[in-house]
């Protein structure tokens, strides 16, 4: 069961994306230049100005830096699932860059700045494609 | 970095009647032209003397339409800024004034319009279906709002400079307490208390409802001409001092880079603003901040320099920014939570106003240095500042 539903929306898959949101993996964007790593990903490194592009993976260990607890649902598909919490999450191995997710293991209320966690894949099959996607998402660790 | 020519002047104000969203009584286009209009018979000009437009946001009534509707004879210059919404409100200032500074068009009509009864609403969810871009990265995480956006910068903030939620009810209360002296404001008669403030219902954790903008219809208009031209007019002009659109390097568009989080993209504009003003915000007599949500306001006052982050609670404390006799007199027509949500751009008529001596919320002190902050939190930020011709 997805954080927000199993029914909620899923992102519109491209070439830029795709092995994100399906490989089980935090590949980011990094340059092979200048080593420069940028999210979200653009067509070019916006460290040194290089079109060569490579992806260097993390290990999705990070630390929650702000969270929003959402009461008024904006969508009606989130009706049933208010409040909900979402997080912004830095990464260990990749400073500068900040991740949004929901955390799993934890009650909306319940979820702190400072606190550590890490990444898991939420499996959810895509019902436009049959295609099995993995999205990262976030448990706090104790 | 240059200074820049000031010799634009603002010779008109003008706006439509505000109301509720979805209660106006006229369609977008026409509230459109009602303001345009309204500011030309301020400034005593011939609607068909105006020969250029601008606005932001994807303003939808386009300068071609609304040049065979008032006549115009000659149109010489359209343009908007990129990127965001309100952010740009006073970006729009500062091309019009480029316009006229620099001599390609001479009577410049900067609005904004909007009627989201009829439109769409800017309060609910950017996604209808799947999403791509930046923002396939937070919609299915449910993060699709503005309010949510900047709920996670403002509780940063909140967290870091140990800020309690009264810093946010004072941003709110003082704009609903000026709203009450202006007859123009849809929240005129409706006064606003601390403990209604704080019994309202979270719409996102820490905004409350009265921490977050309104859906409004309506429209505001100024016209911008050329200092000698303004003496031919009847209002009294209003000097634009400088004005100043920023954004420091390497900010991801819709993202939350470690290196801008917290923070609403301010600290280029001040830099660039004050640097062209020549003078500081302690000479800054009154002032207008768009306010999207209360949260950002806080930090685009740190931001712009009025106070250091430690110290914002104790700036804003008490109904310290309420009022004409405030030490800052703030969002003085009531603001977007007050008067109207019109993008702002009833905040820079207000600010003109200031100047003019024309405010409802006027102090006794003269007002010399007028300024208005363009939406807080996304880029690239804008700020305008008026005085005395």
């Amino acid at each position: 069961m997805r954080v927000l539903g199993d029914d909620w929306l899923l992102p519109a898959l491209d070439a830029s994306n795709r092995a994100w949101f399906t490989s089980g993996r935090l590949g980011l964007q990094a340059c092979t230049r200048c080593d420069g790593v940028q999210f979200p990903p653009e067509d070019a490194c916006r460290s040194c100005g290089s079109f060569e592009l490579g992806t260097r993976e993390s290990a999705g260990r990070g630390r929650i830096e702000s969270v929003a607890v959402v009461h008024h649902p904006v969508h009606p598909l989130l009706r049933a699932h208010v409040p909900y919490a979402v997080v912004l999450v830095s990464l260990d191995d990749a400073p500068g860059v900040n991740l949004v997710g929901n955390v799993r293991n934890r009650a909306a209320g319940e979820v702190a700045i400072g606190e550590r966690v890490r990444v898991v894949f939420e499996e959810v099959r895509d019902p436009e494609t049959g295609e099995t996607l993995r999205i990262p998402q976030w448990e706090v660790v104790p | 970095m240059t200074n820049v020519s000031h010799r634009a002047v603002v010779a008109g104000v003008g706006e439509s009647a505000y109301t509720e969203r979805g209660k106006a009584p006229l369609s977008e286009f026409q509230l459109a032209l009602t303001a345009i209009r309204a500011a030309c018979t301020d400034a005593g000009l011939d609607p068909r003397e105006i020969d250029g437009f601008v606005s932001y946001m994807d303003q939808r009534n386009d300068p071609l339409r609304l040049s065979a509707a008032l006549g115009v004879r000659s149109l010489s210059w359209t343009s908007q800024p990129w990127g965001g919404g309100g952010n740009n409100m006073a970006a729009a200032v500062q091309l019009a004034a480029a316009a006229v500074s620099a001599g390609y068009a001479r009577h410049v009509i900067a609005f904004r319009a909007l009627a989201q009864g009829q439109f769409g609403r800017f309060g609910q969810s950017r996604a209808a279906g799947r999403t791509g871009g930046d923002f396939a990265y937070q919609h299915l995480y449910g993060l699709l709002s503005p309010a949510q956006e900047c709920a996670l910068h403002t509780k940063r903030f909140l967290h870091d400079h140990g800020i309690s939620q009264e810093a946010l009810c004072e941003i709110a209360l003082a704009s609903y307490a000026n709203a009450q002296r202006n007859p123009r404001a849809i929240r005129h008669g409706h006064p606003l208390t601390r403990e209604q403030y704080h019994a309202s219902r979270w719409i996102v954790e820490p905004f409350h409802l009265y921490d977050c903008c309104p859906e409004n219809d309506g429209a505001a208009a100024i016209l911008v001409t050329a200092r000698e031209r303004a003496r031919d007019l009847r209002a009294k002009p209003v000097a634009i001092v400088a004005a100043a659109q920023g954004l420091g390097p390497a900010f991801g568009v819709s993202a939350f880079q470690g290196r801008w989080f917290p923070g609403v993209f301010y600290r280029d504009v001040a830099e660039k603003l004050w640097q062209r003003a020549g003078c500081r915000p302690a000479d800054v007599d009154v002032l207008q901040v768009y306010e999207n949500f209360t949260g950002p306001v806080l930090m685009a006052l740190c931001e712009m320099g009025f106070a250091a982050p430690d110290e914002v609670e104790k700036f804003v404390a008490d109904g310290a920014l309420a009022g004409p006799e405030a030490r800052l007199p703030f969002n003085t027509s009531g603001g977007n939570l007050g008067e109207a949500y019109i993008h702002g751009f009833e905040m820079v008529n207000e600010a003109v106003r200031q100047v003019r001596g024309e405010s409802t919320c006027q102090g006794t002190r003269p007002v010399e240095r007028s300024l208005a902050v363009a939406g807080p939190g996304y880029a690239a930020g804008s700020a305008v500042l008026f005085g005395a011709p």
